[in-house]
């Protein structure tokens, strides 16, 4: 399993220009569905509002894991994102959100090996080095070296 | 002391193996043993061995779900909490769950 089947340059955006959590989401989720993973971007957005409001997604150490999963996924990916200002999330530790993580998984995907990748990409964001090496990348390739690490 | 746990969140994507880790990792540095299973939508992974439960002296729950299976920890020692307080301060919940058992 390789995570460079996951994680695409082209739904990394390390200069993003929201300045607020929904702003944030739209952007992520624009780029998810220009990158053909989506069937319908709007729709896909409802489900991710429906997950937000189940509980919060900010992990802490200024990065939040927002998902939805939904049958308006085409291909469960993940888009990433950092807004270098950092933005006001729900969080367990009270700090602003730069590095997001959207995680988009189709609703029948239920064994599936993009999902295995996804939650390893969840297991290594609980050390809070490999976060703090997160939020401070400066290239697509760097945010793909750091998951890949041991 | 041995430490089995069980993991679950709402979408079985994410929460679920970011406490499992934290759970794994805070354990090992404050040097106790400990398993941890995982319920995802990936199905039940790592599953909890009966020689892990019986051999175990609590078992930690981090979950916003129903978990399934919880019928094995009849008469254990059980701690239940959600998935965002295993993520946020595993050490701590470690450190009290020792302290209040006294071991």
């Amino acid at each position: 399993m390789n995570l460079a089947e996951i994680i695409k340059s082209d739904r990394i955006k390390l200069n993003m220009t929201a300045t607020s959590k929904d702003e944030a989401l739209k952007e992520l989720t624009d780029l998810l569905y220009e990158s053909g993973a989506l069937s319908n971007k709007e729709s896909f957005l409802e489900d991710v509002d429906f997950r937000e409001k189940a509980g919060i997604t900010g992990i802490g150490n200024g990065i939040a894991i927002p998902h939805g999963k939904s049958k308006f996924v085409k291909d469960t990916s993940v888009a990433i994102g950092l807004v270098k200002k950092g933005i006001k999330w729900d969080t367990i530790d009270d700090l602003p959100v730069k590095l997001i993580v959207l995680f988009a998984v189709n609703e029948n995907d239920k064994t599936g090996m993009h999902v295995r990748l996804l939650s390893k990409m969840a297991r290594k964001m609980a050390n809070e080095e490999v976060c703090q090496r997160l939020v401070q990348a400066s290239s697509p390739d760097e945010i793909l070296q750091i998951f890949s690490g041991e | 002391m041995k430490i089995v746990g069980v993991a679950a969140c709402t979408s079985g994507i994410a929460h679920t193996y970011i406490a499992k880790e934290k759970l794994l990792s805070a354990a090992k540095e404050l040097g106790h043993e400990i398993q941890v299973e995982t319920q995802g939508t990936i199905g039940t992974e790592d599953a909890l061995t009966e020689k892990n439960i019986k051999e175990a002296d609590i078992v930690i729950i981090a979950a916003d779900i129903k978990i399934s299976g919880k019928e094995r920890f009849h008469g254990k020692k059980i701690v239940e909490v959600p998935t965002h307080v295993v993520i946020k301060s595993p050490k701590a919940l470690i450190n009290k769950i020792q302290a209040d058992l006294g071991l």
